[in-house]
């Protein structure tokens, strides 16, 4: 099969080769169901043909509001068969964060789940399209806001028309993806065609993903990773399985042993949890056929790592990767064979991007300098939406200016010494509260833990602390004790408050606004804490 | 109280807000319904351990035995249940040192 010239390929290109391949193989699992590429293929073209007798133009915005699962996945491609601009909304957002996000896009349709219609109870004077999975049963408020109220069960079983083949710009926009809630103004980033082909083809080629392969998805796919999750596996003719309550871990794992899943992903916190809270060590033998698991969505903690490692089967690789929103997801990996020499890297550029450490006046720097992640490739967004200032701030001629701070060693490893947001100086000093963090996790009393930088009293900064224990014996004093001993002095947090849980945002990161809400509210009421 | 009514009463006063309207039926998905995250869920364990007097083990992390009332109550009973028939043969033991 001759593969279409990379700037003229579409993202539902990948769907409609492995539908045009591999027809009959099992593509998405998810709850009881199964269902094959042509099925999925056929209702994406159903849902494309309902877009376009709406009146959907090119580029215009479709915002999706499900959780994971077949429908999702067939809006996904429909929208992008259409011509239309995939805008996905996590239903985890409340629902001003969402009012906020479609008053921002003002999409020509919204497609939603009933189960998460009270999402948009705040999006009712938004002229769009709505689609449920029970017609004639919304709502009444909401119901007569929308001009054309269908079923989405109904419209995706409709006979299927073939696919659409529309002349559709490579580079134009294909989604938009919400990087931040109701704090300031929505920041949505635009990505194209050509941005998520780019970066599917290459995270294709170096995790070698073949039609094989079974992924297991607990990530949602309106985070960026998610989405690559789901590309690239349909790009390969391959297999997802879906499960959405990975907080049930014995059950996902139970689930990767009977699908013979091959590769499972996740950000720190889902390896945190999957190392204190979740039968693995019992998996050990039960895994033939996972060969790798992969991480991205922020730095993970050494000793996580290491546990990680200690507890999966020796046969399976543990890939460390970088990326960011902007980069359409993914922009560096680490090779798993260099995972315990490199423990601390990122790895190397994927291919088809070159990352450059430069200074602040875009000069780069050798080996061994300090300075700001610079990332060029096709993958590289077009921009933010509606938002050109923005996006001045963070492109131009060199690239995306990721806003991590990092160098290269001789061999051309990356090595994040700071993001923007978790370096600050205190005392005079400059610190990276990852390696405060990474100090409480070594001692092995915590689970997970975050480490947040108020203003002090006398104006400059101070660190905060909450962390979550191994178990309800360990206390904030165990914990002060511990960096008393392995901290200096201006790097020990001040107070540190005991948490049965950390904080998350919906894509399961740790959420420091909402630490600093917490740990400024116990502050003023008293409870739990230990002062240094 | 009854384990279910005590159960109901922790999610609602500690991890709903007082908000009974989320909680509409003893065998509603506490995870498809937003009623609980992934650390609701850690806190609801937390709680079941320490007032029912049960450990719940990693390989117990599973919808069927936490994903509802009805789930959760089977849950405690059967363990329950676990430890009361390992009764006899502790004082057993303790009559045979």
């Amino acid at each position: 099969m001759i593969q279409p010239a990379a700037s003229t390929a579409l993202i539902h290109d990948f769907l409609e080769t492995s539908a045009a391949l591999y027809p009959g193989h099992c593509a998405v699992v998810c709850d009881s169901g199964r269902y094959t590429y042509a099925h999925i293929n056929e209702a994406a073209n159903a849902m494309a043909a309902e877009l376009l007798d709406l009146g959907l133009q090119r580029s215009d915005p479709v915002v999706v509001l499900c959780k994971n699962g077949f429908e999702y996945i067939a809006c996904y491609y429909g929208i992008l068969k259409a011509g239309g601009c995939v805008v996905p909304v996590n239903p985890g957002f409340t629902a001003p964060d969402i009012a906020s996000f479609v008053r921002f896009v003002q999409p020509h349709s919204i497609i939603v789940e009933r189960a998460l219609l009270a999402g948009l109870r705040e999006c009712a004077d938004t002229p769009s399209f709505l689609m449920t999975q029970k017609n004639g049963d919304l709502p009444g408020r909401i119901s007569a806001a929308f001009k054309n109220a269908g079923a989405l069960d109904e419209i995706l079983y409709r006979p299927c028309p073939g696919n659409p083949h529309l002349a559709i710009d490579a580079a134009g926009g294909a989604s938009i993806i919400f990087t931040s809630g109701s704090t300031g103004r929505p920041k949505g980033v635009l990505l194209s065609h050509k941005n998520i082909v780019a970066n599917t083809r290459s995270i294709c080629r170096y995790l070698a993903i073949t039609h094989g392969d079974v992924q297991m998805v607990v990530l949602p796919f309106t985070y960026v990773m998610g989405k690559s999750l789901l590309n690239t596996h349909i790009a390969a003719g391959a297999r997802v399985v879906i499960n959405n309550q990975f907080a049930f871990t014995a059950a996902v794992l139970r689930q990767m042993e009977r699908e013979q899943v091959t590769s499972f992903s996740g950000v720190p916190s889902t390896y945190a949890q999957l190392v204190t809270k979740s039968p693995l060590r019992e998996y050990r033998d039960r895994l033939p056929w996972l060969r790798y698991c992969s991480q991205a969505g922020g730095h993970m903690a050494r000793p996580v790592k290491m546990l990680l490692r200690k507890l999966l089967p020796p046969h399976t690789n543990i890939v460390v990767m970088y990326g960011a929103t902007e980069a359409s997801a993914r922009l560096t990996y680490l090779e798993p064979h260099r995972f315990h020499e490199k423990i601390e890297s990122i790895g190397k550029a994927i291919p088809g991007v070159v990352i450059t450490i430069r200074d602040e006046r875009g000069r780069e720097l050798p080996p061994g300098k300090e300075g700001e992640l610079v990332a060029q490739g096709d993958n590289i967004m077009m921009g933010y939406y509606k938002d050109p200032e923005a996006t001045g701030q963070v492109l131009d001629s060199f690239g995306y200016h990721t806003g991590d701070y990092g160098y290269k060693d001789e061999e051309g490893f990356l090595f994040i010494s700071g993001r923007r947001d978790e370096l600050v100086k205190v005392s005079g000093y400059r610190v990276n509260i990852a390696e405060i963090e990474e100090c409480i996790l070594e001692s092995g009393l915590a689970i997970e833990c975050a480490v947040v930088p108020v203003t002090s009293d006398l104006g400059g900064a101070k660190l905060l602390a909450m962390a979550s224990g191994v178990g309800a014996s360990v206390s904030a004093a165990d914990l002060h004790r511990y960096c008393m001993e392995h901290l200096p002095l201006f790097k020990r947090p001040k107070e540190i408050v005991m948490s049965k849980s950390i904080p998350k945002n919906i894509n399961g990161k740790i959420d420091r606004d909402q630490c600093r809400v917490q740990l400024m509210n116990q502050k003023t009421t008293g409870r739990s804490i230990c002062a240094a | 109280m009854a384990p279910k009514e005590e159960i109901k009463k922790f999610i609602v006063d500690e991890l709903l807000f007082g908000n009974t309207a989320l909680l509409t039926g003893d065998d509603q998905s506490f995870l498809q319904t937003g009623v609980l995250d992934s650390s609701g869920l850690l806190e609801l364990i937390t709680f079941i351990e320490n007032t029912f007097g049960i450990a719940v083990e990693d390989d117990e992390l599973v919808p069927e035995n936490l994903d509802s009332l009805d789930n959760v109550e089977g849950f405690i009973i059967r363990k329950r249940g676990r430890l009361n028939s390992y009764d006899p043969a502790c004082s057993f033991h303790s009559a045979h040192p």
